[in-house]
């Protein structure tokens, strides 16, 4: 928990951002084919935590990201929004909760393409309230401002790099001043350099806004950075412990780290194989 | 980004914008359907508005006659007794119409009826030399009778004017009795009537028999020959609705005990010649519209394919499903109202080139399309509708895009 104070001066609330409480989830639900993707999942998100999910492909991290991230519901269990059962909301009122206090970013090419990097961050407050106006412009200005894009403000996002792109998703997810940010491989397109700088801004956003991050990503020492490493294995929550400021580490290009995927763990591996 | 726009109306502009040749190609599809529509609408409407005008400038909306003269056996039948009889139908002689100044003014009363005038026609013959025409005579009230049928128009060579000793015939009768302007002929009836007429007017009603047959004259001239003096064979009306004429020949019918000719009775095959032809463009406008439509439709599935992953993002920021829902019902609208604007006006030229390239013989317009502002108005609606419509399933689709399918896949 030192990295934690150590990065965000914010204090922590009482009331958890996110709470999960023996979530489950199934698919194919009656059929024969059954399965039950996630066991059990029992998680608490405080306000301000810079938290890192990692875990090998088929581990049930994006069903845990879906369901934390209001777009799918579990199985069973439970699952509370700053303190909120979701449970009993229908999906507008789904949606709405979404809108209010997630902000999403994803892999690449997640802005919509006619529309410029201002417009993209306006989105969310847009979708909200209906139609434009001047004071969500001047939001989304100073948002662009902070992830240092002011002057490619009015270009379409299709005309931006990918790094580029990856900074407005960032100022977008911000726009409505969620207090949870999904950042699902925000960095799994982009080179080292700027998945360093992107890694950096979010940290950085994280501190000044006291913003909850949790980071889905298969580059362990992008993981290692966070405050918090929560490993997901075969549906369980394996691993879920601060991270040692001693262990940070160069970042390195996450696709040397995704080639061989089981290698993904902090566990040692002889006590994986047990 | 306008700030009165409210986003769905925002987000389906741009959609449209960015897929340039798609929009670009549905819309001029919806253009070509909706010119051939209304172009094919206004030249109906303007070719039977003509031939409506043709009919009814050479003919009276409603004509009343004498009811027919019945035989009537005048040996009563005694009760209990049973007669085998065979009623002979009695010729029908030329005779006035009752108390017809009484029924003139009866007719000029009513409000359904703009015009009014008696008229005596009969049988005669016109003799030049060797040479006889069998004609039909019609007596007229001129002051009257051109309300009824425009015939100053008619006249080619000569005057409109109806002396005693006046006459107009038509161009053919003219032609073949070797007649000009002035010419005396012989008019004779079988009543006995006969007399020296001079042509004052020579018309044309575009018509060979008419041109042929029929001879104007003064109404007491035609009362003169054909012995019905004081009298008159029918009177011709111009209701205020042709195409009510029917209902109110039928009203007067029973007012009057008159015979009540209407001229939709009169002209029964072209009417059902129009109807046909209304009818077979109706079903062709019909087909065009459905093409129209399914074009729209298929755009916008595809359109929803391509932006998949648009409308997850969407829906995860917190975006309604009215919304997406919206986004693809207002594109639907917009391509049908832009084609149908654009539309109007590629009828509007394909109109003019017509009126340029389809003339009668001496130059003038073969008729007059009139594409008047309401047909622009109902183009536009029914395209706008249409373009709603078929937006509706893809825009439903849309809408039910499950967020995590439509981003992950």
């Amino acid at each position: 928990m030192d990295s934690t104070t150590s990065v965000s001066a914010v204090e922590v609330s009482s009331t958890p951002v996110l709470r999960l409480e023996g979530v489950t989830k199934s698919f194919d639900i009656g059929k024969p084919n059954e399965t039950e993707v996630l066991h059990g999942i029992d998680l608490v998100l405080k306000k301000g935590e810079f938290a890192a999910l990692i875990g090998p492909s088929g581990s049930g991290k994006s069903t845990l990201l879906n369901i934390i991230g209001l777009l799918d519901r579990p199985t069973r269990g439970k699952l509370f929004i700053g303190g909120q059962d979701t449970a009993s909301l229908d999906d507008a009122a789904l949606t709405k909760l979404r809108g209010r206090t997630i902000g999403f970013i994803f892999q690449a090419h997640y802005l919509l393409s006619a529309f410029t990097a201002l417009e993209n961050v306006m989105m969310p407050i847009m979708l909200e309230r209906g139609h434009p106006d001047d004071p969500m412009r001047e939001t989304a200005k100073a948002l662009l401002e902070k992830v240092g894009l002011t002057k490619w403000q009015d270009n379409l996002s299709s005309n931006m790099s990918g790094g580029q792109q990856q900074r407005v998703a960032i100022a977008r997810a911000l726009a409505l001043q969620p207090s949870l940010i999904l950042a699902d491989e925000p960095t799994g397109n982009l080179d080292t350099q700027t998945t360093q700088s992107v890694f950096e801004l979010m940290r950085q956003v994280s501190a000044n806004s006291g913003t909850t991050f949790l980071l889905v990503t298969h580059n362990l020492s992008l993981a290692k950075r966070c405050d918090r490493i929560i490993e997901l294995l075969d549906g369980k929550v394996v691993v879920d412990q601060a991270t040692a400021p001693t262990e940070v580490a160069p970042i390195t290009q996450s696709s040397e780290v995704v080639k061989n995927d089981r290698a993904l763990s902090i566990i040692p591996s002889k006590q994986r194989e047990r | 980004m306008n700030n009165l726009l409210p986003f769905e109306w925002i987000a389906a502009i741009r959609f449209l914008r960015e897929g340039r040749l798609q929009s670009l190609f549905i819309i001029s599809g919806v253009s070509i359907g909706v010119a051939v529509i209304v172009f094919m609408s206004a030249l109906l409407t303007g070719l039977q508005a003509n031939l409506f005008k043709r009919v009814l400038s050479s003919q009276p909306h409603i004509t009343l006659e004498r009811p027919k003269q019945v035989a009537t056996p005048q040996r009563k039948v005694a009760p209990g007794q049973a007669v085998l009889s065979t009623v002979q139908k009695p010729a029908q002689r030329l005779s006035s119409v009752d108390q017809w100044q009484k029924v003139r003014d009866e007719m000029r009363n009513r409000t359904d009826i703009l015009a009014v005038s008696p008229t005596v026609t009969g049988p005669a013959f016109v003799v030049r030399g060797d040479a006889s025409q069998a004609i039909s005579l019609t007596g007229i009230d001129a002051e009257q009778y051109i309300k009824i049928v425009p015939l100053p128009e008619k006249i080619v060579t000569g005057t409109f004017r109806m002396n005693n000793t006046d006459m107009l015939v038509g161009v053919q009768l003219a032609d073949d009795l070797g007649v000009q302007l002035g010419d005396k002929l012989r008019v004779t009836t079988a009543a006995g009537g006969s007399l020296t007429l001079t042509i004052v007017g020579i018309f044309d009603f575009g018509n060979r028999g008419a041109n042929q047959r029929t001879v104007y004259v003064a109404l007491s001239t035609a009362q003169n020959l054909l012995n019905l003096i004081g009298g008159v064979s029918s009177i011709d009306l111009t209701a205020v609705e042709p195409f009510q004429a029917e209902v109110v020949a039928q009203s007067i019918a029973a007012s009057t005990g008159l015979n009540a000719l209407s001229w939709i009775s009169n002209n029964n095959q072209l009417f059902i010649a129009l109807n046909a032809q209304t009818l077979s463009s109706q079903v062709i406008r019909l087909f065009v519209a459905l093409s129209v439509a399914a074009g729209i439709a298929s755009v916008l599935v595809v359109s929803v394919v391509q932006k998949r992953k648009e409308i997850g993002i969407l829906r995860a920021m917190g975006g309604s499903r009215g919304q997406i829902l919206r986004v693809f019902l207002i594109q639907g609208a917009i391509v049908g109202l832009l084609g149908s604007m654009i539309g109007s006006m590629l009828a509007t030229a394909m109109v003019s080139l017509w009126g340029t390239v389809a003339k009668n013989p001496d130059g003038t317009a073969m008729f007059v399309i009139d594409v008047n502002v309401s047909l622009y108005l109902w183009a536009a609606l029914i395209a706008t509708i249409t373009g709603l419509a078929a937006a509706a399933t893809p825009a439903v689709r849309a809408a039910r895009l499950d967020p995590v399918d439509a981003i992950r896949g």
